[in-house]
């Protein structure tokens, strides 16, 4: 039960109980104390979330008021799943202050004049590879065509735009039912129209106006898209254009395009014509056959030339998704972000709702994913790859960190608010670890391996109290000053070497050795090829170079993520700091040496219980040292000011 | 001559000299025991808690809809947005690495405050609209089962203490979570001084306000129970 219909449920409880006490006898009253009342206030705090209503005061008056059975009730709440979903969310603050846009997903618009003197938007892709020199990687319309010259992020130039022949227009675009405006996209003929004969969707499934309506107002039945961009099929070419030199600066460009057309790249001249997946970055850049999908489902419409709007989502929302403060309107490349932040809560909320074993928090494969998700795993994710990675022969995602084929093909794009559980995202899932939220939040090898030790071990880096001197030393686990901190901070980084920074692109260690012989240093000490993208010149030589971040144990870059959670959770730090952290969040205090006693107590039921959160926060709420834990003292202290 | 003159001043100012005084020479005046006791900050209701609680109070709204319902339609500026309030209440900011707040300040007692009012002049207009006004909405009176605050019915003439205590009890459980009775024994008489001053004050300078002086003694108590340290605190 979400809670918006738990709030509403226990608002009418109190009611009714409220009403009862009203209209019948009053029942049999125990005496409490000042102290039972306030263990009463802070219990219902922590596990209603709220402060008892008179009527579940008066309810815990009655004689028969059984506490135990009250807590172990309220246990299986969402008030408590939220209660514990905080503590985690305090400390890894996973939300997003951060854009998803690739290129091959991002679809932008352009608004052309029609020889009838009506406008019309086109889609289009920027970069987008076209057999017509005058408009390779760029809008589908020549500056000669339309009279301006399209800018990516910028006002286009030209006073005058041209009008453009109905022909041309019908030979250079496509009419595509677009899923942000079908449910039946995937339809030959889709019939089911967002806000007319598709009635129900998804609350907080919200287009903006822009994206539903044409440019005189009217409601868009269809979109026209360049003709590349609107093809379905999932695998393309690779092209070549023949060109392998820019051209002179003062030849005059084709189509009065403003720069020249784009050459042919080493990965093209390599792999021409072969068969390449539509789901790439490469493909974008070096195919013509690669379009948008079925109804354009590979790609996410801004309403704009640049990082424009998409949809409306809330920016505040302290009570959860349920409850917004706002409605705003967002722009495209938030959209998966915003996704990846509630898949992280539903990932915690259900690791303390079905009081799994807490090391899945590190360790688990399960997950959860709506419509937006599901569209991302499946294609979105793939198009972050691949650059220098193709000269390692990764043209695509050889090892996502989340299996396209685990995600359920039932879902929609538009169904924002069906949250399924997926069993398992693949073998190199590895819970909270590789979820996109927690490794674009913590973007670099070392932030995720110092969050790691700081989290969940309950650990923190303090540099010693030694003066920095110059030096050459690259290991930063043997430069003095530094050592400190890095000689267990570099080896946590290496657990997540073979994650790229930014990223959730993984590095496989078929085609990216943690030390390899392919790259290596040439004579004027750099590193040859692609490797300086991704091998670390700084822990090469002409032998051979380490992967990045890899240097502080080839072992754990090697043992990935997984290794990571697995080598955690097998510390006995890590069920103390749980144990560490829980306890002090409901004592309301950090935790000091005179707890020791109940922290020692409660670890060990939490381990023998097989890391369950609720026999631990049962231990929490029943010991005395959380009765203790109020502010108030038993005895009421006087008024202020009172005479 | 001025610059002779400002020479002069200058040179005859005498050395400035501090003296300490030696630590023997001073002198005890009390022998007091040294304070052992644990020593932890006052720990808040989390604002999550405290925003549930307050629309649970509001009748168990939506935060939108408790919002319009505390704007009221005369637009006394009782409550401004929850997107005014939401970071001065201590929210977390998760996406701008903002933590929660753990102790008030200036801002969030100013929230606390305007939320108060808010939430007990709307409730007194609705749960005590028998009180209200001659030709105001009387006969909306809600049934005592019904009104969230002041689930009592006004007593019949001036009000003496034990008829006061049985209605502050109602609204001391509401806010506080413990029977009056259990509070410091000055709590209940200092609240009924406050509600007769209050009453006497508002039917002697008649200000402009939708309360009569019944509703506005009241609320004025429940303002006093919802600023109260042990409301916010746990």
């Amino acid at each position: 039960m979400r809670w918006p219909l738990l709030f509403c449920s226990l608002v009418l409880a109190a009611g009714v109980a409220f009403t009862r006490g009203a209209s019948s006898a009053p029942p049999a009253t125990a005496p409490r104390t000042l102290d039972d009342y306030r263990h009463f206030r802070i219990a219902s705090i922590d596990l209603l979330g709220r402060m008892p209503t008179r009527g579940e005061v008066a309810t815990f008056e009655r004689a028969d008021f059984d506490f135990d059975r009250w807590i172990e009730g309220h246990l299986q709440g969402p008030a408590y799943v939220e209660r514990l979903t905080r503590i985690y969310m305090d400390l890894l603050r996973l939300e997003p202050n951060l854009n998803f846009s690739p290129a091959p997903a991002q679809l932008f618009r352009h608004e052309v004049l029609q020889d009838d003197g009506k406008s019309v938007y086109v889609y289009y892709r920027q970069n987008q590879r076209r057999a017509e020199p005058s408009i390779d990687g760029e809008f589908c319309f020549a500056p000669d065509e339309t009279g301006v010259v399209i800018r990516p992020n910028a006002p286009s130039v030209g006073a005058t735009p041209k009008a453009l022949p109905k022909k041309l227009l019908e030979a250079r675009t496509v009419l595509v039912h677009p899923w942000w405006l079908y449910r039946d996209y995937r339809s030959p003929h889709p019939l089911q129209r967002f806000g007319e004969s598709w009635k129900d969707p998804d609350p907080q499934y919200r287009p903006v106006e822009t994206l539903l309506n044409e440019a005189d107002g009217k409601p868009t039945i269809a979109v026209h898209v360049c003709r590349e961009e609107a093809q379905t099929q999932d695998l393309g070419h690779v092209h070549t254009s023949g060109r392998l030199k820019n051209a002179p600066a003062d030849e005059k460009l084709p189509g009065g395009r403003s720069k020249p057309p784009p050459i042919d790249k080493p990965f093209a001249l390599q792999h021409k014509g072969e068969p390449i997946s539509c789901d790439t970055r490469s493909a974008l850049e070096n195919s013509i056959d690669c379009g948008c999908g079925v109804g354009l489902e590979r790609c996410i419409p801004n309403d704009g030339n640049g990082a424009t709007n998409a949809f409306y989502f809330p920016n505040k929302m302290p009570l959860g998704p349920g409850q917004p403060l706002d409605l705003v309107k967002q722009r495209a490349e938030r959209w998966y972000p915003y996704w990846w932040s509630r898949e992280a809560v539903h990932f915690l909320d259900d690791l303390f709702e079905k009081d799994r074993d807490f090391r899945q928090i590190l360790v688990g494969r399960q997950s959860f994913v709506n419509g937006p998700l599901a569209q991302f795993y499946k294609t979105m994710q793939r198009t972050s790859c691949c650059g220098p990675e193709t000269a390692f022969g990764m043209n695509e995602e050889l090892a996502p960190l989340f299996e396209p084929q685990n995600v359920p093909i039932d879902l929609m794009p538009h169904d924002v608010e069906t949250w399924r559980m997926v069993p398992d995202r693949g073998p190199r899932a590895a819970g909270i670890l590789t979820t996109p939220m927690f490794l674009q939040k913590y973007a670099t090898a070392r932030a995720r391996g110092a969050v790691l030790y700081n989290a969940f071990l309950c650990k923190s880096f303090a540099a010693e109290n030694a003066q920095l001197t110059p030096s050459t030393e690259p290991n930063l686990m043997k430069r003095p000053g530094c050592q400190t901190c890095h000689a267990t901070l570099e080896p946590l980084a290496a657990y997540f070497a073979r994650i790229e920074p930014s990223s959730t692109v993984f590095l496989p260690a078929t085609n990216f050795p943690a030390v390899s012989a392919a790259c290596r240093k040439d004579k004027s000490g750099k590193l040859n090829g692609n490797c300086n993208a991704l091998y670390d010149v700084a822990f090469a030589d002409d032998k051979g170079a380490t992967l990045r971040s890899a240097y502080g144990s080839i072992a754990h870059a090697d043992a990935a993520a997984t290794g990571a959670g697995q080598d955690i959770t097998k510390m006995p730090e890590f069920a103390e700091c749980a144990v560490q952290r829980v306890a002090s969040s409901f004592l309301g205090r950090p935790t000091n040496a005179d707890d020791a006693p109940l922290l020692t107590a409660l670890d060990k039921e939490f381990v023998a219980s097989g890391f369950r959160m609720k026999t631990l926060v049962r231990g929490i709420i029943r010991s005395s040292e959380y009765r203790k834990a109020n502010n108030m003292t038993s005895a009421p202290a006087a008024d202020a000011g009172a005479k | 001559m001025g610059i002779a003159l400002l020479a002069a001043g200058c040179a005859a100012r005498p050395v400035e000299r501090v003296v300490g005084t030696p630590a023997g020479a001073l002198v005890a005046r009390e022998t007091i025991d040294q304070d052992t006791t644990p020593k932890a900050e006052l720990r808040m209701v989390p604002p999550e808690v405290y925003m549930r609680t307050y629309l649970q109070l509001f009748g168990g709204l939506l935060p939108d809809a408790a919002q319009q319902k505390a704007r009221g339609a005369e637009g006394n500026n009782l409550f401004d947005t929850w997107d005014d309030y939401v970071s001065s209440l201590g929210f977390p900011d998760y996406r701008l690495d903002i933590p929660r707040q753990t102790q008030t300040n200036a801002l969030m007692v100013a929230a606390f405050e305007r939320l108060g009012i808010a939430l007990c002049d709307r409730a007194a207009e609705r749960d005590l609209a028998m009180l209200g006004k001659a030709g105001g909405p009387k006969a909306t009176a809600l049934p005592v089962q019904e009104r969230v605050i002041f689930a009592f019915d006004p007593a019949p003439g001036a009000m003496d203490e034990a008829q006061f205590a049985t209605r502050f009890d109602v609204l001391h459980r509401t806010f506080l979570g413990y029977p009056a009775a259990l509070a410091p024994k000055e709590r209940a008489p200092r609240y009924l001084a406050l509600y007769r001053d209050i009453a006497a004050t508002h039917a002697k300078t008649l200000p402009k306000s939708k309360l009569t002086p019944d509703q506005a003694a009241w609320a004025a108590v429940c303002y006093g129970l919802v600023r109260h340290p042990e409301f916010h605190l746990y």
